[in-house]
């Protein structure tokens, strides 16, 4: 099962981390992560009787990677008084925390994306946020020119730190043939901390995408993420959240917007390993034309996770008949001091509302797209971060007025 | 509470099933599975020789499926060596295909149903019924009054011999192929006994049939097969009652189900599953549901070591619709993993999932559930519900729904929600004067109502009286 070619071996690891001027820990962890790739799987997906709800093993890898041609351009904003570095300034000059603290979140060992991901990435982020301190705005911007791109980012925060980030990605001109993005995100969310990680992924439609964004939570701590899909032609992507510490909360919103062949394939997975603590799985999805949407949610409730609450909705409206719609929502509960629900649908844009709306003399049209719009109101709220409120509504009003 | 509830507390439910009767039997095949077991069985029953062919493609199949291993959090079936089960047992009757007077029995077995209250509840409650002791039935009847109307009661082995052409034509063809899954293939291998329903155009039964399975041996293994045939606009309601004394070996279920729901027609398929913990319970259930078709499946989950079983529905024909009401029971040592799958392939198809399930004692329960809408099947709408109660910290309570959706002009809707059993409403009711063992039996109790609501009368009061009995244990 094989998706290594020449130019994925030891020599292009050395090559890759040499140029960069590496650590010897850190190239250990590439070459480990490296030798790992055969034996470990896939990422996960769901499997019912005659369905694969992704077929990611299939994929061909070695026509979509090209290590030496991993060419970005890279923005970074922020406030003053935090470090956010490219990661290998971060490595040059805060050596001990980035040891630290990489992979101790995300195991590059997890699959077999991340380790091809640990192993091969050039470009990265490392945001610090240092104790007591209040950093309003991160902004990350990515454009991917090459015909792949590993992306590593990593956000540290001390006590009682509080940031808000948006990472997004994009692409820069058209290349003939599918181009591959994966991203590794990690987070420490340290005691009575706030994160909260806006993720904006709007790759072009030929390009596979594979993201897992992982955060540990410390006591009282809260990291929020918010988890946006507008592009690619098939994206996987995880957001998972370890509530470690006592009366650590995590918020997990999800949006995304599929049409033509897009295929998203969204995970939001939650581990309650700690007592009173809270988790808010939010995701809402449009799907259209052929597209196809893929949605597992997972509350794990641990046995020591005493006076857990959990709760979780996903909902998915199907704008074409073509279009399919997958979910699976999942509690794993071992712990009775629990409330914890779900509750997933899929339908239509809801006929008696369009109904009141043409009644009104909205133009029937108009009226569908206003509703399809609204029908993000309940993750657009939870959006701190402006730009990141606006380039959604913006390419769901873009998506809409495309269509017939 | 009302006077079922006193009565209750008078019966002793754990006697009434753990009771064990000395093993006699007239033929008792060899340990394990081969070709050679499976060509003396089919001659022990007299079988036609495309039975025999089917029983070996089976095999077959069976030998090169490997065991399910890779499902999320599915029960451990690694106790389960095919090689260590008695797949046969024909109790020392002389009648094949059944007594129609409890009298003709042996007195042990005759006993064994006494105590199950069977005979009894034939007299006040059922149109019919099939016994099944180990591996074959060995008492049948059904009230005059429906065969007359055509309807046809048998025993699975007779149907074989008397209706062999309907026989062929649906057994294990259509809803159930021995390929489904390797225990449908070891049941398609071995199966033996259970029961045969045929129910004419526009008859209805209005009084239940009932077959109750009964295993007495240590580490035996029953297969019994049940293929009900409901034709245009009839009805009739079908209850199966399972249960066994408990031994140290592993015994294993592995029924098969098929249910054939013909236009406008309504099969209500009820099973109260007692076996005893160290039953591994590992079923088939599936029903094809034509035009206009109402297919109903009621199922409560007691007993058995590990119960891995999830009913299915194709609702086939437009505007067919299902029912399951499932509710699971999973106390000290056991792991219950039901659920339900409903493949609507037809516009206008309908149904509904109501689950509950309780955990205590370190039990485990999952609800594994799939609802598939095909593309093209417009106008269908589903709604899942799950509830748990958990009782302690060493339970578990598992949630796995799957939903693929093909067609956009549907309505589908899950929802789950898991608590414990509240301490609030305890203290109330403590304060009302009740202790804390009536308490919690209430709360239960109000928990599952609006399944048990749903069941006939006898079957609620033996369903409360079980969970009555699992709930004592640890709170006496």
């Amino acid at each position: 099962m094989s998706v290594l070619q020449e130019t994925i071996s030891e020599e292009t690891v050395r090559e890759l981390s040499e140029a960069r001027d590496e650590p010897d820990w850190l190239l250990e962890t590439r070459l480990d992560a490296l030798e790992a790739l055969d034996d470990v799987d896939f990422p996960d997906v769901i499997r019912t009787p005659g369905r694969m709800w992704t077929n990611l093993a299939d994929l061909d890898y070695e026509s979509m990677v090209d290590p030496f041609s991993q060419t970005e351009t890279k923005e970074w904003e922020a406030d003053e008084g935090i470090d956010v570095l490219p990661f290998h300034e971060a490595v040059e000059h805060e050596e001990s925390l980035v040891r630290d603290a990489f992979g101790s979140v995300v195991d590059p060992e997890t699959n077999h994306l991340t380790a091809l991901s640990t192993a091969l990435f050039t470009t990265g982020t490392v945001v610090y946020v240092p104790e007591g301190v209040d950093a309003e705005d991160v902004t990350i911007r990515t454009t991917m020119n090459g015909r792949s791109l590993f992306n590593y980012t990593l956000v540290v925060t001390e006590q009682s730190a509080s940031v808000t980030i948006l990472e997004r990605q994009d692409s820069g001109e058209d290349l003939d043939g599918a181009r591959y993005y994966s991203g590794l995100t990690e987070i420490v969310g340290g005691e009575n901390a706030y994160v909260q990680y806006g993720s904006l992924q709007d790759l072009d439609q030929t390009t596979y995408n594979y993201q897992l964004k992982e955060a540990d939570i410390d006591t009282y701590g809260t990291v929020d993420f918010i988890d946006v899909n507008i592009g690619s032609r098939l994206t996987k992507a995880s957001v998972e959240s370890h509530l470690n510490g006592d009366s650590s909360e995590s918020k997990m919103v999800g949006a995304f917007y599929g049409h033509e062949d897009q295929h998203f394939d969204i995970d939001a997975r939650v581990w309650h390993n700690a007592e009173h603590t809270t988790a808010d799985l939010v995701t809402r999805g449009v799907i259209d034309d052929e597209a196809r949407s893929v949605y597992e949610g997972v509350q794990n409730v641990g046995a020591g996770a005493w006076d857990t609450n959990s709760y979780q909705r996903e909902n998915t409206l199907m704008l074409s008949d073509e279009s399919e719609a997958d979910a699976s929502p999942k509690l794993i509960i071992n712990n009775h001091d629990t409330e914890a629900s779900h509750s997933a649908t899929v339908g239509q844009v809801d006929q008696q509302d369009l109904f009141y709306m043409t009644s009104r003399g909205v133009d029937e049209r108009l009226a569908r797209n206003m509703l399809v719009e609204g029908f993000y109101v309940p993750v657009l709220e939870e959006i701190e971060v402006e730009e990141l409120r606006e380039d959604l509504t913006e390419r769901v009003r873009e998506r809409l007025q495309s269509r017939d | 509470m009302s006077s079922d509830q006193d009565q209750l507390k008078e019966t002793d439910t754990e006697a009434r099933f753990e009771f064990k009767k000395e093993e006699k039997s007239a033929f008792e095949a060899e340990k394990g599975l081969t070709e050679e077991t499976i060509r003396v069985i089919s001659e022990d029953k007299d079988e036609p020789e495309w039975m025999l062919e089917r029983r070996l493609r089976a095999l077959r199949q069976f030998q090169e499926m490997p065991m399910p291993t890779d499902w999320p959090g599915q029960p451990d079936l690694s106790e389960v060596e095919i090689d260590e089960i008695v797949p046969y047992i024909r109790p020392d009757i002389d009648t094949r295909g059944g007594v129609d007077d409890w009298e003709d029995l042996p007195d042990e077995i005759q006993d064994t149903f006494d105590k199950l209250g069977i005979p009894e509840a034939e007299k006040n409650a059922l149109s019919g019924v099939g016994a099944q002791y180990e591996s074959e039935i060995v008492y049948q009847n059904m009230q005059e009054r429906w065969e007359e109307k055509g309807v046809i009661f048998c025993d699975m082995d007779r149907a074989v011999q008397e209706h062999e052409e309907k026989v062929k034509e649906y057994f294990m063809t259509k809803a159930v192929p021995p390929s489904d899954n390797k225990f449908a293939a070891l049941h398609g291998a071995i199966w033996s006994g259970g029961s045969f329903v045929y129910i004419p155009e526009d008859t209805t039964v209005n009084m239940p049939v009932q077959a109750y399975f009964r295993m007495n041996s240590e580490g035996m293994g029953q297969f019994e097969h049940t293929l009900i045939i409901a034709e245009e606009n009839s009805e009739v309601h079908y209850i199966e009652g399972c249960s066994a004394p408990k031994y140290s070996e592993f015994n294993l279920h592995s029924g098969g189900v098929e249910v054939f729901v013909g236009e406008g027609a309504h099969v209500q398929y009820s099973t109260v599953q007692n076996w005893s913990k160290n039953t591994y319970n590992l079923n088939t259930k599936r029903a094809i549901a034509e035009k206009g078709g109402r297919m109903e499946w009621i199922s409560g989950s007691m007993g058995s070591k590990a119960t891995m079983l999830y009913p299915s529905t194709i609702l086939k024909g437009r505007g067919a619709s299902d029912n399951h009401i499932t509710i699971a029971f999973a106390g000290e040592g056991q792991d219950i993993d039901t659920g339900a799958k409903v493949y609507h392939n037809a516009p206008d198809t309908k149904s509904t999932i109501e689950s509950k399930s309780i955990s205590k004692d370190g039990g485990r329960t999952n609800y594994r559930g799939l609802v598939h809408i095909a593309d093209g099947a417009e106008g269908s709408s589903t709604a899942v519900e799950c509830d748990a109660l958990m009782f302690d910290n060493e339970s578990t309570s598992d949630t796995m729904p799957y939903m693929e959706i093909e067609e956009s002009k549907v309505d589908v809707a899950h929802e789950a929600t898991v608590g414990k059993i509240g301490d609030e409403d305890v203290f109330y009711l403590q304060s009302r004067g009740l202790d804390d063992d009536d308490a919690k039996q209430m709360i239960v109790a109000g928990f599952i109502e609006p399944i048990t609501e749903e069941l006939p009368i006898e079957y609620a009061v033996e369903l409360n009286r079980l969970i009555e009995l699992e709930m004592e244990g640890s709170l006496g």
